[in-house]
């Protein structure tokens, strides 16, 4: 209880939260806020002709105006939170397993296996992920290529073409649709996870509880699940909830500069990018086309970070004192 | 017996070597999910068919590279063949690509050494200055400024800074050189030593050549310190506020040393430590920054190899080159930090002549 009135008792932590829920509600309430209609395609609605180049302010039917081809800017910002809301959860989610079972399984084997995997995870720490996007993608495209399709890159923030002159085997069907990006983003951020739980497995193994949970019998797979697992599962989640608001932030840097991936927010700025400098060489002349997706991104990822920090510095052991 | 700095920066070299062959394995693992078969059109070269090799022919190519062998039998030959320079050839570069990439590094390094020459003093500076009296006017300023940093994505301000700096003022400009200046360069007789335009401008003499160069850089640069001096600074700080009450720091205030002495004698050199090992570990980040400033601002570093790689039909060499040539920048970084980190740190360079 003291822990939560701690947290509470600062107003960084109530501005995350504010934050992270007015995000939750965007995406939950998205087919209410701004419901979809028989021109909209994927997260994107169009109000108007496609033909006319020109973004418009904002009206009645496009409350935040339109981008260039008639893209209302609202619509795609509130089904965006929706989609970068599940991005951030899912990376968050998929670090937070491969974190724990490698930071649990190297902690509990212990001696010569632990200082191998944690050298492991130590070494995709010099891997960029920009390099990994690329990498991935590229073996998708080979593997499909192989089974007789025809992929082609895009990057006008299409992202990718593919083609089959034939009904596509069941394996090339699902590859097309997982996300490249979610993967790789999930392959190179476990590692801090799996090292905070590593180093909380190695303390508590040699606590006197789990010590007599062993001299008791206990098989290593018990004593994991129900010993192990629930005293580091707190201070995992936590920093796997930091990643929720950088992989969106990173998701939507790559969408931008074409490297794949299908953020929302990432695509609006870059369909936005030629009209920041608005008629007459104003930078505001044409706000809605990059204000809105900015402060969006922005507030995402610092909201995320806000609550993040407020839960780690609850949790940690010597603020609790 | 070796001299012990000589021992520590073996060691060092041992662990990127290590991070090395751990990382060369996984990507070598990803590519062997893909058949054989497909495989087999990383290594035939160009002008051999390509898309319509024939089946013999790829047959030959298989047998040839140990294409259906077991995969640590694979995995040593492909090292083998990074080893001999041997990275395959692009096809959407039309190029091999370990030439490519080579070509590509001096614009890279450039914008990479430029930003950290930039950051790291600049971070420590005003790390040092807002921790010894927080909750001062430059504290507030600084916190206000690094909350900003750190919040901005890079993305967004480089979109910013174009539009603002490049199209509204032109101030700035993007890419590496104007057609006029390259034109004008090689009629002048402008002799490339290094490949480095700010090191042969300066060679050559040419003052004109390192400014145009310095005008096509300074966003890029700008875009790339502001995140990564805030992360730093913020350590900086922090360290600095846990330090300033310390014993050692009395006793010298005491003795009667001057405040400023304080800072730059006693206090920066109980910093440098943390701060430089937060730089070690954000070596990825930087790298990744780097090639994310090269493609929005359109300086051909060796980004540009996948931004080719990307924009059409798939090229898995350019890629996999790429991520083994990005693996190895980020080793050399991190490599680097922790050499300047041993020579500037007592404590370190300590530890370093007793192990």
């Amino acid at each position: 209880m003291s822990r939560l009135r701690f947290f509470l008792s600062r107003w960084q932590n109530w501005i995350g939260l504010i934050i992270v829920l007015t995000f939750t509600i965007m995406a939950v309430f998205a087919p209410v806020l701004s419901p979809a209609n028989k021109t909209t395609q994927g997260v994107f609605m169009k109000v108007g002709r496609s033909t006319d180049r020109v973004p418009h302010p904002p009206s009645a039917e496009a409350p935040l105006g339109t981008l260039p081809g008639q893209i209302d800017v609202y619509h795609a910002l509130v089904w965006g939170a929706r989609e970068a809301m599940i991005f951030g959860l899912l990376v968050a989610l998929g670090t937070f397993i491969i974190g724990v079972l490698f930071g649990v399984t190297a902690g509990y084997s212990g001696g010569a296996v632990n200082s191998i995997m944690m050298r492991i995870s130590d070494a995709f720490i010099a891997f960029p992920p920009l390099a990994g996007v690329v990498f991935l993608q590229q073996i998708v495209a080979i593997t499909i290529e192989s089974m007789g399709g025809i992929y082609w890159f895009n990057n006008d923030y299409v992202g990718r073409v593919v083609d089959f002159q034939f009904t596509p085997p069941p394996f090339a069907v699902f590859l097309m649709k997982v996300d490249p990006i979610l993967i790789s983003l999930v392959l190179f951020s476990w590692m801090p996870v799996a090292r905070l739980v590593n180093s909380i497995v190695i303390t508590l193994k040699n606590t006197d509880f789990i010590q007599s949970a062993r001299a008791l019998g206990g098989k290593p797979f018990w004593i994991i699940r129900r010993h192990i697992i629930p005293n580091s599962i707190g201070p995992a989640i936590v920093l796997s909830a930091r990643d929720v608001g950088s992989s969106v932030i990173l998701q939507a840097t790559i969408t931008f500069i074409g490297l794949g991936g299908q953020s929302a927010w990432g695509i609006l700025l870059s369909m936005g990018r030629n009209w920041v400098i608005g008629p007459g060489g104003d930078i505001f002349a044409a706000w809605w086309v990059f204000v809105p997706a900015t402060l969006a991104i922005i507030l995402f990822g610092t909201g995320w970070n806000l609550l993040g920090d407020g839960l780690t510095e609850m949790l940690d052991p010597k603020r609790a004192q | 017996m070796l001299p012990p700095f000589l021992q520590f920066v073996i060691r060092r070299l041992f662990y990127a070597l290590l991070s090395m062959v751990v990382i060369t394995m996984m990507l070598y693992a990803g590519i062997m999910l893909t058949p054989p078969e497909a495989r087999a059109r990383l290594y035939i070269p160009p002008g051999k068919g390509g898309e319509r090799a024939s089946e013999n022919y790829i047959a030959v190519v298989i047998r040839e590279n140990h294409l259906d062998e077991p995969y640590l039998v694979q995995y040593a030959y492909w090292v083998k063949s990074l080893l001999t320079g041997s990275w395959g050839y692009s096809p959407t570069m039309r190029a091999d690509v370990l030439p490519a990439l080579l070509h590509r590094t001096p614009a890279t390094l450039e914008l990479a050494t430029l930003s950290l020459l930039l950051l790291i003093p600049l971070g420590l500076y005003s790390g040092l200055l807002s921790g010894w009296k927080p909750g001062g006017t430059f504290d507030g300023v600084f916190r206000f400024l690094a909350f900003l940093g750190t919040s901005m994505p890079p993305f967004i301000l480089s979109m910013i800074l174009l539009s603002v700096f490049y199209l509204k003022l032109g101030w700035f400009a993007p890419g590496r050189l104007d057609i006029a200046t390259q034109l004008q360069m090689e009629k002048s007789g402008f002799v490339e030593y290094t490949g480095s335009l700010i090191l042969d401008s300066l060679v050559n003499g040419r003052l004109d050549i390192l400014l145009v160069s310095l005008r096509h850089l300074a966003m890029p640069v700008v875009t790339l310190s502001l995140y990564h001096w805030a992360t730093l600074a913020r350590i900086a700080r922090s360290t600095m506020i846990g330090e300033r009450s310390k014993d050692y720091i009395t006793a010298a205030r005491a003795r009667g040393v001057h405040e400023w002495d304080l800072i730059w004698k006693h206090a920066l050199r109980a910093i440098l430590a943390p701060s430089l090992t937060t730089m070690v570990l954000s070596a990825t980040s930087i790298v990744t920054g780097v090639f994310v400033a090269e493609i929005i601002f359109d300086l051909p570093g060796i980004s540009q190899v996948i931004v080719i790689a990307m924009s059409s039909y798939p090229d898995a060499p350019a890629a996999l080159g790429f991520a083994v040539y990005s693996v190895v920048m980020v080793l050399g970084l991190m490599l680097v930090l922790d050499i300047v980190q041993a020579i500037l740190d007592p404590r370190v360079r300590e530890e370093v002549l007793q192990s």
